[in-house]
């Protein structure tokens, strides 16, 4: 009985959507989102609109139909799309993250690959592999990869005196005295006290300092997520091998680091109260000049930067315990499943990503997933940007995190979720008990893996 | 209020049966005129949305998989008991219901009759300013809201440590969190305070002549007269604002977004029914949660409206 | 029978002698209760808007001036030297306080340059600059209102919300006047469960009902219009017609009956009888529909992803909102425009509201 009514009501569904109008003689639309990751802000529009514009000039059996939506309503308006029956054909750029939310919606473009004749071997095989998911195909091609470093402001080092980070991945840090020590994080902390001062002028690591009155800050991870924090001090995952939830003991210790950095005796870390107000760039507070050093990713660079800092430059990852871990953030461009034209949606995704590839990994700040084409891309690169500093970047790619801290967990969006709850509450809870809370979030992990066995 | 009493009336043994009967079916005909905009419009935008989702609640629709959708019974009704986020986001809805209907019926109340008082100069504008606050645009007032009550730098807080007081953490305190989100709504009350104005206004004045002669005080006034000429509009309010309680949205999803921080207290049931659909991609589980929500609302909504009809004074009926 | 308190109603009655000096007593009384009325409103005004403060101050800041974190928008005093500019700052030294501009700081020695005597070169000061006070004017940034301007693209934007505010207005006040006349005067049988019907449709929460929606007006090839954001409107929704329906049963029936008495129909009884009496809510629910629509958020997003042309305000303003990259005073620059038609709107609707003070006809 109840399936009769349901038997109905989709048919009645379907009946009504089936009414979509479909025309032959027109030109093929493909429609292009962007959004996900990013692309959206002001500056980087206008060229996306133009390489779309000349595609559209140069063709007539197709036309490219660019949508902007801003990052927050995306995944939002996304979901509605698909789900009913109007999504977009192609989505891009977007992370591992965004592609997680609709793991299941992309094309596969295996089908695609051999009937258009595409060469694969022009890729690094590693780099495709990552795009491949058991039982359902390669989703997407290697496009642009973000590798990060530390990104500080040389006038507030030059303010304090102190010598800027490494420039070289393993180098040892100077210190103003001139001993050598090792560039890890207990160097950072030592060095972000000092860059940490308040409204008289005294550093975190003077017994006049007043920290109710901090002015500006030694480091901040800001964007991180819980995960990303975590990897900071080595990569893992809360999956464990048996697919049980944990919490990696690296991760543990980066908490740990973390919560102390901004709560501790001589903090050196802006608290997430602190990072939300307007004065300190509402989540974005590099971009004040307030904050002497940054985990960066190349995106980071064409994007969010803003006017303020005038004099900022690239150094290297700290150690911890010998090991440094400089993590990755990887997009691409993804056709949906649902798409009606999936020859010409494919023949769109290679002028986007390979014809216009390199004008647009300019325009998203992103390096070449290909290792040939790299030295193209850092010529462009460092005229817009001549600081930064490019082997640097490049040898990042050596340390990139494995497993990736946006890999997936069982129930990814109620997983990331909790996950985004305790990044919130340790970096904004002054008196926590770091190893209930840790215990808690197992457990409540542990609830919501299990949840998602049973489904 | 004798003449009213013909033309309604039904009972055997009226010598113009026939007459009121079809008078009756005429007048019956005409409302059913009246009402055909609200039922076709009902059926064509709201009925089988409706009945959509609640199909959708008896499957497992998964928003970025629509093709894959399969009928599931009614695992999603039982997984609703199993889930440990729906009673404590239930609780959290009704934890901030309690605070939030009374204050926010009474205050919009006490303002209205401040507005309404003849004496009061500059009438226009002032009523002006206290709707104001309803016209600024969501995303805007979330920022407001979000600059002015942070902890660090927020004016409330700043201007109150001035002079020697500590508030609580609005934005990041469990419990401080409900009153941060208070504040917020009543920022809305500009809606209220019109509906109040304009029910006032429709009190008789020759009532309030007469109360005046017999030289009855002011309070006294208010209670006996003003109160139940305008009950219905303060009925109206007390349901709107329970069904909008029930549906809390848009402030905490401002602020916080669907995380439920601080510590899962902005987890408001509306916000977990968005999390599940949207985040979670799980309409059909979001579903369920909807409908079990409308049940509820629906009930309450229900009880309001056979308690008022002790409460509620209608001008144009018999007492 | 009570006794005449002296509270605060002054207006003599009627039947009292009245005396000049009894008048005047009873004026000034009323004055300084007005006084005093006036005076707690606008305490209370004070409190209930300094968020508006927030706003105001905000939207005339510059960056730079926001995250300097000062209160007002005011911009440091600066001074060029060798092509960059520097801040001017209060020095405090032997010869008392100099004002000059701070070049290189350093942690307890900075250089500073005199703007008086820059060919002097660059002096070194001792101590810690932090705590010195920039040399600072008030600085408000009325641009930021033409940069909003134009880059929402605000007269075309404004243009689109009035559009669709005005015609939902239309829409919305036709038809719940008629439902809610139907609900009110009228026997219909079951029409207390018609009522709780119309009640429930807006209980459920919308994000459920909104993937069937989006893909009936889908369907109907109405994506990328208005027509999503409008029709509906002019099938009567909840809010009003409650509200409308609470009016007319306070309504007293005897006009309706002096009238059909005299021959009209329940439509001309609808236009002669109830209206005129309903001004006031009538105003209510126009304005109150045109704030909603000049507010609404999403559902214009969702239909108008790929019409940008037609895109209300309340979307526009959404790009100084993105993730990574807010632009607090452009945002509030913006909400600032988007403030004022509804406000003239209302100051207008105001003088209806007291022209519609209910006279009831009915003096017996």
């Amino acid at each position: 009985m109840l399936r009769k009514k349901f038997g109905i009501a989709l048919i009645v569904l379907m009946a009504a959507l089936s009414v979509l109008p479909v025309s032959a003689q027109e030109p093929v639309i493909i429609r292009w989102l962007v959004g996900l990751g990013t692309g959206v802000n002001p500056p980087q529009v206008p060229p996306q609109e133009q390489i779309v514009a000349d595609f559209n000039a140069s063709r007539s059996d197709i036309q490219i139909e660019v949508q902007f939506v801003e990052t927050g309503a995306s995944i939002d308006t996304l979901s509605t799309l698909i789900a009913s029956g109007n999504a977009p054909d192609i989505v891009g750029p977007v992370g591992v993250q965004g592609s997680q939310a609709f793991a299941d919606a992309y094309l596969d473009l295996t089908p695609l690959i051999e009937s258009s004749g595409f060469d694969l071997s022009q890729y690094n095989p590693e780099a495709v592999d990552f795009y491949r998911v058991e039982g359902e195909g390669l989703l997407g091609l290697p496009y642009a990869v973000y590798p990060s470093f530390i990104g500080y402001n040389a006038d507030l080092f030059d303010e304090a005196g102190l010598n800027y980070p490494p420039d070289a991945f393993g180098a040892p840090y100077v210190m103003p005295d001139g001993t050598e020590v090792e560039w890890n994080f207990d160097t950072l902390a030592e060095i972000g006290r000092m860059l940490t001062v308040d409204a008289n002028g005294y550093a975190a690591n003077e017994p006049e300092f007043d920290p109710t009155a901090i002015v500006q800050y030694g480091y901040s991870p800001q964007f991180a997520s819980a995960q990303g924090i975590g990897t900071l001090f080595g990569a893992g995952t809360v999956v464990a091998e048996d697919g049980s939830a944990q919490i990696p003991d690296s991760w543990r210790e980066a908490f740990a680091w973390v919560h102390d950095g901004i709560f501790g005796e001589q903090p050196f870390i802006p608290s997430e109260p602190v990072t939300a107000t307007d004065e300190w760039g509402t989540g974005n507070p590099f971009s004040t000049g307030k904050i002497a050093m940054m985990n960066m990713h190349v995106w980071y660079i064409t994007c969010c930067l803003g006017e303020v800092v005038k004099n900022w430059d690239t150094g290297a990852m700290p150690t911890y315990n010998g090991t440094i871990t400089a993590k990755l953030h990887a997009d691409n461009f993804r056709i949906l499943e649902t798409t009606e034209h999936p020859e010409e949606a494919f023949e769109v995704l290679q002028y986007l990503t390979i014809e216009r590839g390199a004008e647009l990994l300019q325009v998203y700040g992103g390096m070449p997933a290909l290792a040939a084409d790299q030295p193209a891309f850092f010529d462009v690169f460092t005229e817009a940007y001549p600081n930064i500093n490019q082997e640097l970047i490049t040898d990042a790619l050596s340390y990139v995190d494995v497993p990736s801290h946006e890999g997936n967990m069982p129930n990814f969006a109620e997983s990331n979720a909790r996950l985004d709850q305790f990044s919130s509450l340790f970096r904004s809870t002054p008196d926590l008990d770091l190893d209930e809370a840790l215990a808690t979030l197992q457990s409540d992990l542990q609830a919501i893996f299990d949840r998602a066995a049973e489904s | 209020m004798t003449a009213t009493a013909k033309s309604n009336d039904l009972r055997v043994g009226n010598t113009s049966t026939t007459k009121n009967y079809d008078l009756r079916r005429r007048r019956i005909l005409w409302g059913w005129l009246f009402l055909s905009p609200w039922i076709v419009g009902f059926f064509l935008f709201y009925f089988i949305p409706m009945i959509s989702s609640l199909v959708f609640s008896f499957t497992n629709f998964d928003l970025s998989r629509p093709n894959e959708i399969e009928f599931v019974g009614l695992r999603n009704w039982g997984s609703l008991f199993a889930d440990p986020n729906v009673g404590a986001s239930l609780l959290n809805t009704l934890k901030y219901g309690l605070v939030a209907l009374p204050l926010s019926v009474i205050i919009p109340i006490l303002i209205a009759t401040l507005l309404n008082d003849k004496r009061l100069w500059g009438k226009q504008l002032v009523r002006t300013l206290f709707y104001l606050p309803f016209m600024v645009p969501t995303v805007a007032s979330a920022f407001i809201w979000a600059g002015y009550l942070n902890p660090e730098t927020g004016w409330l807080n700043r201007f109150f440590s001035t002079i020697g007081i500590t508030l609580p953490n609005w934005m990041y305190d469990p419990q401080a969190i409900y009153f941060g989100l208070f504040f917020i709504s009543l920022w809305g009350i500009g809606n209220s305070i019109l509906i109040m104005i304009a029910g006032m206004q429709t009190v008789p004045s020759e009532l309030y002549e007469a109360a005046r002669v017999d030289g009855a005080p002011p309070l006294t006034i208010f209670r006996r007269i003003t109160l139940p000429m305008i009950s219905p509009v303060i009925f109206y309010n007390v349901v709107l604002t329970t069904i909008a309680l029930f549906r809390f949205f848009d402030a905490p999803f401002m602020l916080k977004g669907s995380t439920g921080n601080p510590a899962g207290s902005t987890l408001f049931y509306n916000i977990y029914v968005y999390r599940v659909a949207f985040p979670q991609q799980s309409m059909g589980y979001g579903s369920t949660l909807a409908w079990l929500l409308f049940v509820i609302a629906l009930i309450v909504t229900i009880a309001i409206f056979l308690v008022a009809r002790r409460f509620v004074y209608y001008a144009n009926e018999e007492n | 029978m009570a006794t005449k308190k002296n509270t605060a109603i002054a207006v003599p009655a009627p039947s009292e002698n009245t005396q000049t000096s009894t008048v005047l007593f009873h004026h000034a009384r009323r004055y300084t209760a007005g006084a005093i009325l006036t005076l707690f409103a606008l305490l209370l005004l004070l409190v209930y808007l300094s968020p508006f403060g927030y706003m105001g101050v905000t939207a005339l800041k510059s960056n730079e001036q926001i995250i300097s974190g000062s209160l007002l928008p005011a911009s440091p005093q600066q001074f060029e030297y060798q092509g960059e500019l520097y801040d001017v700052v209060n020095v405090p030294t032997e010869n008392g306080i100099q004002q000059w501009a701070l070049v290189e700081p350093g942690r307890t020695t900075s250089q500073f340059i005199d703007p008086a005597n820059p060919s002097a070169g660059l002096i070194e000061w001792e101590g810690r600059w932090r705590g010195l006070e920039r040399v600072s004017s008030l600085d408000l940034q009325w641009n930021n209102f033409a940069i909003a301007f134009e880059r929402v693209k605000f007269p075309r934007m404004l243009f689109n919300t009035a559009a669709i505010a005005v015609i939902g207005v239309v829409g919305t006040l036709i038809s719940c006047t008629l439902v809610a006349y139907g609900f009110a005067r009228f026997p219909i049988p079951g029409k207390n469960v018609l009522f709780i019907i119309l009640i429930s449709t807006i209980i459920l929460p919308r994000q459920v009902t909104l993937v069937p929606t989006y893909a009936f007006f889908a369907a109907l090839g109405w994506t990328g219009t208005w027509l999503p954001l409008l029709i509906p409107h002019f099938f009567a929704n909840a809010y009003n017609v409650f509200l409308l329906r609470q009016y007319f049963m306070t309504l007293p029936r005897e006009l309706d009956e002096a009238a059909m008495i005299d021959g009209a129909n329940p439509f001309q009884i609808l236009l002669r009888v109830i209206i005129p009496q309903a001004y006031p809510v009538l105003v209510a629910v126009g304005l109150f529909h045109f704030v909603f629509a000049w507010n609404d958020y999403f559902e214009p997003l969702l239909y108008l992803i790929n019409a940008p042309e037609l895109q209300p305000i309340s979307v526009g303003i959404q790009q100084f909102n993105d993730l990574y990259t807010r632009e607090p005073a452009l945002l509030q620059a913006t909400s600032i425009m988007a403030l004022v038609p509804p406000v003239i709107l209302f100051l207008l609707s105001q003088k209806v509201f007291m022209r519609g003070v209910v006279v009831t006809g009915v003096d017996k």
